[in-house]
């Protein structure tokens, strides 16, 4: 009897577990397709951007902004990372920290004083562990993060690099590529290279308009090269978002098969173990019968 | 009228406003600029101010734009903005407590005077749009 009633315990365990995971895939893939409208919704912004980034190289302009160049020096660097407040979801945030935590030794070794940004709970305590410290830890980008608050920290990074306070700025996340596809990755922010025109002239080569800028294409320039940072800042943490509820989706679909076939598996054991206590209980009575004849 | 004229208001968030419009007003770096079918293309600076439209049927709508940047291309208008805010919305007394704070706060160096200017014309704009109403 002990082997069956232990099995029921089991049975039982894995039963309210696989409730637990199938629940949380649901949220996900909820929580999945609103982040997913956000991030289409953000996309327009960046597409205008880069659009007028664009109209503007057609100017034949010189490209001069603080944060455009490059420092002469590399020496302090800052290297944003962003995981998740929460965890049960694969590999999201242990592909991110290994990335980062290479990148931060690259940078250590080449001589340089890193400061570590960490967003999200995970990151935070996986890089205590590894006795590593960060400088700033946030933990208020949920799901949702808002341009305001990505907004803050873009301007204190925009100053910080103009004043000559940091040299350069890396973000690790996860960057969104398909929904079937999400991959790790580190790039960096400062100094941004070149502004990307590739992606949209395809298209604008058939409509060229010659357009009156107001103040100066100059002066919209040395104003849309910030904003265009904060786009693309803004865009790292919605990608975060979306990752993270993608892969916390797969995790617990897997979780939640895994726990089919344990039940299976399980309620067959049952079945074997309950049958062959009733044999052997029949038998006993088979016996005591004939021993009484 | 026969031809389409679009507004387009885009914030980092989400596309905030698609529609047909007949004409639109709204602010500048240097003051105001009126816009009708048939201007001419465009790329501007916005001022911290009001963005005034009238809708096909007529109607005006009024919303506090947050800086950024004005396109005008053929026969569609792109407002690029961080914030756009119903004038109806807004909150005056918050203003005015940022305009103080901003009046008070010390500033050193360039890019502090510009940021503490910013501010000081950003909680102006607001104050004197509520004080419309």
């Amino acid at each position: 009897m002990a082997k069956a009633r232990a099995i029921v315990k089991r049975l039982k365990a894995v039963k309210n577990i696989r409730k637990i995971t199938r629940t949380m895939e649901l949220i996900a893939t909820a929580r999945f397709k609103k982040a997913m409208d956000r991030a289409s919704e953000a996309a327009a912004y960046t597409q205008k951007i880069s659009e007028l980034v664009s109209d503007l190289s057609q100017a034949n302009l010189e490209f001069h902004h603080p944060l455009l160049e490059k420092h002469e020096s590399e020496k302090n660097s800052v290297l944003l990372v962003l995981t998740s407040n929460r965890g049960l979801c694969g590999g999201y945030n242990s592909g991110v920290l290994k990335l980062a935590l290479n990148r931060y030794k690259e940078l250590k070794q080449s001589g340089q004083n890193v400061r570590l940004e960490i967003s999200g709970k995970r990151g935070i305590s996986f890089l205590k562990y590894q006795d590593t410290s960060a400088a700033e830890t946030y933990t208020h980008f949920e799901d949702r993060p808002t341009y305001e608050e990505v907004d803050e920290l873009a301007s204190r990074y925009i100053t910080e690099y103009i004043e000559g306070k940091i040299d350069r700025l890396d973000v690790a996340y996860t960057e969104f590529i398909s929904s079937s596809k999400q991959q790790a990755a580190v790039h960096s922010l400062l100094p941004i290279g070149a502004l990307d025109t590739s992606e949209t002239t395809a298209d604008t080569i058939t409509t060229k308009y010659d357009y009156e800028f107001l103040p100066s294409a100059q002066e919209i320039l040395n104003e849309i090269v910030p904003t265009a940072f904060k786009a693309r800042l803004f865009k790292c943490f919605l990608d975060a978002a979306v990752s993270e509820q993608i892969s916390r989706m797969v995790a617990m679909k897997g979780a939640t098969e895994n726990a089919n076939e344990m039940v299976g598996l399980l309620s067959a054991q049952y079945n074997r173990a309950r049958q062959s206590q009733i044999t052997s209980e029949i038998l006993e009575i088979i016996g005591g019968a004939a021993a009484l004849e | 009228m026969a031809q389409e004229f679009r507004l387009l208001v885009v914030t980092p968030e989400t596309t905030l406003l698609d529609q047909s419009i007949q004409s639109l007003r709204c602010t500048l770096f240097d003051g105001q600029i009126g816009i009708i079918p048939g201007r001419m293309p465009m790329v501007g600076r916005l001022g911290y101010g009001e963005l005034v439209f009238r809708a096909e049927d007529g109607s005006e709508s009024s919303y506090f734009v947050d800086g950024g940047f004005l396109q005008v291309q053929g026969n569609v208008i792109s407002v690029l903005t961080e914030q756009a805010v119903p004038v109806s919305e807004l909150n005056g007394s918050e203003a005015e407590q940022q305009l103080q704070e901003a009046l008070a706060r010390p500033a050193i160096g360039d890019e502090q005077c510009d940021a503490r200017e910013r501010d000081q014309l950003r909680a102006r704009a607001i104050i004197s749009l509520t004080g419309q109403k």
